[in-house]
């Protein structure tokens, strides 16, 4: 009954033929920053309003921006400070940098801080959750499809992009859904007109999601698919083939990876081109991070001692119960990208809060902790919250520099690029935005947003449907 | 073959007997069997030397019991025996009343052959849904029994048990084996099920074990589950048809009693055996046997009943130990299982990590339940009902002793108060001379022994040895059971070693807590006065700095700067210090399905106006406290948004720990729950879902306006024959609902997203001369905002959901903030159990979004929806005379960063941060300790714990209660 409604919202429906997109088409936000706007009353849609009418172009040459409260997240926030852009790159961060005839903007009273990353995400993969036909996140196949790869997927004219942009998104990372191993995710600029042009790095991170230790109890004759029924221990023995075939996998990349290192010192000879274990080589060499997705207990202390085989960095996902195991994950230096501050409490004995507390404990035993809405098509839509998991674990005991770590540097890091984002430092992208407040605080604004130093739209298809309705006539 | 002519002519000989038995006792000459057949013995015994329970609680000891012709001739201790009485030894036996189980179904009775047709009528049922009163029907064919019936599925009163009553013998013994001679035999499936009849359980002819045909009326509580969703498929559902078809019985009778007045002035009534055949129930000539399901359901069965005007008892749930309070409300006798949960053996250790507190709880308070009802002075009668394995039935009563039932309330439960319920007291439950002689014969001291082996039960005067220690060596092949294995003499020290005594040991004490402790008001000072806080009134003061409010007897008595401290009525006064702290009324969450029991939905027909929210309030789901955490009061319960017109909905305050009635705030005119567009026309239902009308936007209004003109035409009707002595129309739950909506009582609230579907309402409802409620999500109104404005409904919507499917593909965070400036009144709420918890937050995006003012911010959640519902002259704002219904909180409510505090409901404090921790520690305690014990139960018994699928079913049953505790439910509707 429970899983049979739950398909009103997402049960896949067609896509009717009057629909038409071309009444809000625009291309994707970008604007050349040579001329600032006057203030205007209405902050938030200050810049979507003009931006929209200017023609892409190249970023400026060099940018000042000045008068803001710097959250250089790195190091200490500057209040106010300078950030100089060259390049698209940040070419200086301080209380005053020298202006080197960069053109000034004044951002008085506002707040300058890194684009946020929005990690493990279906964004990009999903437009309506119940439109099947929009639906490009979750691939089928034999349990592992390591060759399977999300940035080449990523409709960059979804209408929910500019709209996680609208709040500070400069990043994301589409998942590749699905098995155990269902494939590898990018690293993708909410901005740019190819899929090409958005990619920042690719591959990012190798999928594996952890099975489940869970066992169904319910009994044969409630079940819903009586023919898949399966008794506690036909369960109990899937659930440890599953491992082992875990183990087996990388076992076999493994050898894999040995046998071509040898052939190439000329030691055998020359291996078969295979796709998928191909696409095992970065992680089973240790160069690419493998994301575990894995949310209760026993799978997380399970993807632990299995990763104490691995040689690859591993993060991890979801980690609803991650907090029972706080000091395991800091020992071993294992961020987490924490998926469920907004989950309702599992168990019967969790107190109201266990999920809100969760990020604080974790930093208290010293994990590096990330936040993530989750990979679900809806949470895509919804991506742009991102910032308010992190400020209600600041309301129950996360530092507030940690949670903005939480959606800068951590992420940055965890997808291998914190030398280019994460901070505002010199040397990194000059991908960050202007508010009117606290990003934290839901009531603030994005106002202003670059990436790599190109000044971005922030109209979205909900700003322009709001000034469409906003003016429509009275009627008689 | 021959077996069957000698029934029938044991059966012809029993009638004959009974004819003559009037003139004398001797023995009729029609006891002469036919040649070949083994001769009957005769009908006189004396039993001597036993020790005679005549009744619960008197005893006899060594004394003798004659029988005559089937009845019990004379019971004492000088009784001699009678000259012509076999005499039987009884000594070293303890003799009782012959014990009746009130709750045999007749699947578990019945051979399987004689079983099939009978259940099916009931399980199987699928009467397509008929047009009559609940709308429109689906394309289905009619599934249903051929010939005359009710048109709902699994409403078959006329069904009788006995008619299909069909014994098996391996049915039989096991209950001769557990002392039983009589038992109802009911119908156990379906809703309003049909009739049970008493029967002797002897395996004789059909015709001679009838002791009463018609006992009770059975109705259980059990949605019909079928793939095609037959109304009614939801617990609400059940209700509401329960109600109808009771209506329905009594119109019946006076439609007939009017044609047959005037047959030749009317239209001919139609023939209709199931209202016919609830005439007894409904005019209380026969006892209403309900089955709930849970203890929430015993209390609204004991609700309905009485609205109804019925005479009933319940079947118990076996977990009334959830709220004792609830069950005995009820008053009712309760017929009780002793289908304990058992513990599962689990294929790993840790795989008990997956066990919740309530599994244990409900494992541990199990054997306890019928001393908790028999604790709370109600009637108990015990049943073998549930058990998979019956022989567990004794051991389990031994644990139910252990814990707390009296002896005495077992042997009444087993013997005397079953006979009273089937109104047969005067025949059976105690060995008083007149009564038939059915008899339970135990060896030793005692029944409740488990040890204590049934020698023999007697039936009407016959003896049924139960096979066993003299047979026992021809026996010990077929059975290897723990109790044949028991019964062999052993020395009375090992049973100290015995695993089942040290398993029994272990379990006499209960460690689980009651799930009500901890709960309901933490604090009810007569007078609070919170002082120099920030105070959100959300009334015409808008935000008051460093101010104080002053509550008195439940109600705001005062807000402003430097209040007293003295209590106007000299009560003793909470002082809270307000300094840096906020406080705003209670946040009210106007669009929510957080405490439904069972399903949202009544997803079967296209109106269901007949389903009541309020009968399936769930007060004891986790969500009451979780949402109180986050500064909610009042919840507005919803129907789903399965069909255009959907169920009336339901307005609680969050008093946790109250009962479902006792959540109920009565303080507004009701709603009723309208949907429209993809979720109505089943878009996303699957590819089985095409024939229900409507499938396109088109249909849904054609259906709408159809229901409207229908309750118009009733209330036409009702309003004709009022005051006249004409036949007033017949009751219908549906068109008296719609009716309350067009003579303004009841309000409607319409899911809907897009403009156009809007508007058409609009023009719809106006047509009707209606004034909408609200509209629900409306995430489109603001395209059409000065329409519904003008109209005067309400916009009560989400702040920033969109995409989740293709008609809300144009929703827009700006929604609220278009619609306010536009005139619309504005409420953001959650549909969602998890986002309910932080509603303050969802307001602040209003001010995010279209720059609404952070005052009108807060009233999205306070005072606007108290407005829509109607209930603003008592709750939404802290206003003088107003319910103290407040929360207080670390920062502004609309900060991300605050925590709320405490939160109150009518001046008693239902939440409160700090005591969080320690509920949560406590808690895990109570988990830890019945875990252990748990642990070390399942390593006594062999292999583990229990291996039986039954038993494992049992141990993880998760309580209806808490079915969607951890679930947000808003995927289940909007």
């Amino acid at each position: 009954m429970r899983k049979f409604i739950s398909h009103f919202r997402f049960e896949r429906a067609g896509l009717p033929a009057t629909f038409n997109r071309r009444r809000f088409a625009s291309p994707p936000g970008r604007a050349r920053a040579l001329t600032f706007p006057r203030r205007r009353g209405c902050l938030s849609l200050c810049g979507a309003v003009w931006l929209a009418a200017l023609t892409p172009g190249v970023a400026a040459e060099s940018l000042l921006l000045s008068g803001a409260t710097v959250h250089t997240v790195a190091g200490e926030t500057l209040a106010p400070g300078q950030v100089l852009i060259r390049g698209g790159k940040i070419a200086a961060v301080g209380q005053t940098v020298p202006a080197d005839g960069a053109a000034q903007v004044d951002l008085a009273g506002r707040h300058l801080y890194p684009g946020l990353i929005a990690l493990n995400t279906a964004l990009g993969l999903t437009e309506i959750s119940a439109v099947r036909a929009t639906q490009d996140s979750t691939e089928v196949g034999d349990d592992f499809t390591p060759d399977v790869e999300s940035g080449i997927a990523v409709n960059p004219d979804s209408e929910l992009i500019p709209v996680a942009r609208a709040n500070g998104i400069t990043s994301f990372e589409p998942v590749p859904q699905g098995h155990l191993i269902s494939g590898q995710s990018a690293l993708m600029a909410a901005d740019g007109w190819t899929t090409e042009q958005m990619t920042i790095r690719n591959p990012l991170a190798l999928h594996l999601f952890w099975p489940s230790r869970e066992l169904d109890f319910t009994p044969k004759e409630k079940a819903r698919n009586r023919a898949q029924w399966k008794s506690l221990a036909d369960q109990d023995q899937k659930r440890r083939a599953r491992l082992r075939a875990i183990a087996d996998f990388f076992a076999e990349a493994g050898a894999y990876a040995r046998a071509k290192d040898a052939a190439a010192r000329g030691q055998a000879l020359a291996l078969e081109i295979i796709p998928a274990w191909e696409a095992m080589l970065p992680y089973v060499r240790g160069e690419r991070p493998v994301v575990v997705h894995a949310d209760e207990i026993r799978q997380i202390k399970a993807a632990l001692a299995w990763a104490e085989t691995q040689r690859c960095r591993i993060i991890l996902a979801g980690a609803r119960d991650a907090w029972m195991a706080a000091d395991q994950l800091a020992a071993r230096k294992i961020p987490v990208l924490y998926g469920h501050v907004h989950t309702l409490p599992a168990r019967d004995t969790d107190p109201y809060d266990v999920h809100f507390r969760a990020p604080a404990i974790l930093h208290q035993a010293g994990v590096r902790v990330a936040f993530t809405l989750g990979e679900g098509s809806f949470d895509a839509a919804m991506i742009r919250n991102l910032p308010y998991l992190a400020a209600q674990a600041v309301a129950f005991g996360l530092p507030e520099a940690e949670a903005l770590k939480g959606l800068t540097l951590y992420p940055a890091q965890c997808a291998g690029v914190a030398g280019r984002l994460g901070s505002l430092e010199a040397g990194k992208d000059a991908t960050l935005f202007a508010t009117d407040g606290d990003i934290l605080d839901i009531r603030s604004r994005v106002q202003r947003m670059w990436i790599a130093g190109r000044e971005v739209s922030l109209e979205s298809r909900h700003t322009r449907l709001y000034e469409k309705y906003k003016n429509r006539p009275r009627p008689e | 073959m021959s077996r069957k002519i000698a029934s029938q002519w044991v059966c012809y000989l029993a009638v004959a007997a009974l004819a003559l038995g009037m003139q004398g006792h001797r023995a009729s000459a029609s006891q002469l069997l036919p040649p070949g057949f083994r001769p009957l013995p005769l009908g006189t015994h004396a039993l001597t030397g036993g020790r005679i329970v005549i009744r619960p609680g008197e005893v006899l000891t060594n004394g003798t019991l004659v029988i005559r012709e089937g009845r019990i001739a004379a019971v004492g201790k000088d009784v001699a025996p009678p000259a012509d009485a076999r005499v039987w030894e009884m000594k070293g036996t303890t003799i009782y009343a012959g014990f009746i189980d009130l709750y045999l179904p007749l699947e578990a009775t019945n051979s399987a052959a004689a079983s099939a047709p009978g259940e099916a009528a009931a399980g199987d049922g699928l009467t397509a849904s008929g047009p009559r009163f609940f709308g429109v029907p689906g394309a289905q064919p009619d599934r249903g029994p051929a010939g005359p019936g009710y048109a709902v599925a699994g409403i078959t009163p006329e069904r009788q048990a006995v008619r299909s009553y069909a014994p098996k013998a391996a049915a039989l013994a096991p209950m001769h084996a557990l002392g039983f001679t009589a038992g109802l035999v009911a119908p156990a499936r379906g809703i309003i099920r049909g009739t049970s009849a008493l029967v002797a359980l002897s395996g004789d002819a059909p015709n001679a074990v009838v002791i009463k045909p018609e006992v009770f009326q059975h109705i259980g509580f059990t949605p019909m589950e079928s793939a095609e969703r037959v109304y009614p498929s939801s617990l609400m559902g059940v209700i509401a048809a329960v109600r109808q078809a009771f209506f329905d019985a009594r119109y019946y009778a006076l439609d007939q009693a009017d044609y047959q007045q005037n047959p030749q002035a009317r239209p001919r009534p139609e023939f209709n055996p199931a209202l016919a055949a609830l005439a007894p129930a409904a005019d209380r000539k026969q006892l209403v046997a309900v089955e709930p399901g849970s203890v929430l359901m015993a209390d609204r069965a004991a609700r309905i009943a009485r609205e109804l005007g019925l005479d009933f008892c319940l079947i118990a749930s076996g977990q009334e130990w959830r709220r004792p309070d609830l069950a005995q409300a009820t008053g009712a006798a309760f017929i009780v299982p002793l289908d304990f949960p058992e513990l599962p053996s689990l294929p790993d250790e840790d795989d008990w990590e997956q066990v919740q507190l309530d599994s244990l709880r409900a494992w541990d308070w199990a054997p306890e339940n019928a001393a908790v009802l028999r604790q709370r002075g109600l009637e108990i009668a015990l049943t073998t009902w549930g058990l998979a394995d019956k022989k567990k039935f004794r051991p389990n009563l031994r644990r139910a002793l252990d814990r707390g039932l009296a002896e005495v309330d077992a042997l009444a439960a087993l013997t005397t108060v079953p006979a009273k319920l089937c109104g047969v007291a005067s025949q059976l439950g105690t060995l008083e001379p007149g009564k038939l002689a059915y008899l339970t014969v135990v060896e030793g001291g005692s029944y409740f022994d488990p040890e204590a082996k049934v020698r023999e039960v007697w039936i009407d005067g016959r003896v049924y040895p139960v096979p066993g220690e003299e047979r026992g060596a021809a026996q010990a092949g077929a059975s290897q059971s723990r109790t044949a294995a028991a019964n062999k003499p052993k020395p009375a020290k090992a049973a100290a070693d015995n695993p089942g005594e040290r398993r029994r040991a272990l379990q006499k004490t209960r460690l689980a807590r009651s799930p009500l402790e901890g709960r309901g008001p933490l604090a009810e000072p007569k007078a609070i006065l919170i002082e120099q806080a920030t105070v959100w009134t959300c009334g015409p003061e808008d935000r008051l700095e460093d101010a104080d409010v002053l509550f008195v007897g439940g109600k705001v008595k005062a807000v402003g700067k430097g209040l007293s401290r003295l209590s106007p009525d000299g009560d003793p006064l909470l002082v809270i210090d307000g300094r840096g702290r906020h406080v705003t009324p209670g946040l009210i969450d106007a669009h929510s399905h957080t405490a439904i029991l069972g399903a949202v939905n009544e997803s079967s027909l296209p109106s269901t106006a007949m389903v009541r929210i309020r009968d399936v309030v769930n007060s004891e789901t986790a969500n009451l406290r979780r949402q109180l955490a986050g500064g909610v009061t009042l919840v507005n319960l919803f129907h789903g948004s399965a069909n255009p017109i959907g169920g009336q909905s339901c307005i609680i305050k969050l008093r946790d720990g109250a009962g479902p009635e006792d959540l109920v705030f009565d303080a507004a005119p009701p709603g009723i729950k309208f949907a429209l567009g993809e979720n109505v026309k089943q878009s996303g239902w699957g590819d089985r879902f095409v024939t229900r009308f409507p499938q396109t936007r088109m249909g849904v209004r054609t259906l709408i306006a159809n229901r409207f003109i229908a309750a118009r035409e009733y209330l036409a009707r009702r309003e004709q024959a009022s005051g006249r002595s004409a036949l007033p129309p017949r009751r219908d739950l549906e068109l008296e609902a719609l009716g309350e909506v067009l003579q303004g009582r009841r309000w409607i609230h319409c899911h809907a997203y897009r403009q156009d579907e809007i508007l058409m309402l609009i023009r719809l409802m106006e047509g009707f001369g209606v004034r909408i409620g609200s509209f629900e999500h409306a995430l489109e109104g603001y395209k059409v905002a000065d329409e519904i404005a003008r109209h005067g409904a309400a916009g009560s919507t989400f702040s920033d959901w969109w995409a989740y499917k293709f008609e809300v593909y144009d929703a827009i965070p700006y929604n609220g903030s278009l619609m306010r400036d536009r005139g619309v009144l504005v409420s953001f709420n959650s549909d969602s159990s998890e986002l309910a918890r932080r509603l303050y937050t969802e307001a602040a995006k209003a001010v995010k979004y279209g720059g609404m003012p952070e005052v009108e911010a807060l009233r999205l959640v306070t005072l606007n929806p108290a407005k829509h519902l109607h209930l603003d002259a008592r709750v939404g704002s802290l206003e003088p005379g107003k319910d103290a219904d407040f929360a207080l909180w670390s920062h502004s409510p609309l900060d991300s960063r605050t925590v709320c505090l405490q939160t109150w409901i009518e001046g008693k404090k239902y939440f409160d941060r700090e005591q969080e921790a320690g509920r949560a520690a406590q808690l895990q305690a109570e988990r830890a300790a019945l875990l252990a014990r748990a642990q070390k139960l399942a390593k006594l018994a062999s292999g583990g714990g229990a291996t039986s699928e039954e038993a494992k079913n049992s141990f993880f049953r998760v309580a209806l209660e808490h079915e969607f505790d951890g679930c947000d439910r808003r995927e289940l509707e909007e």
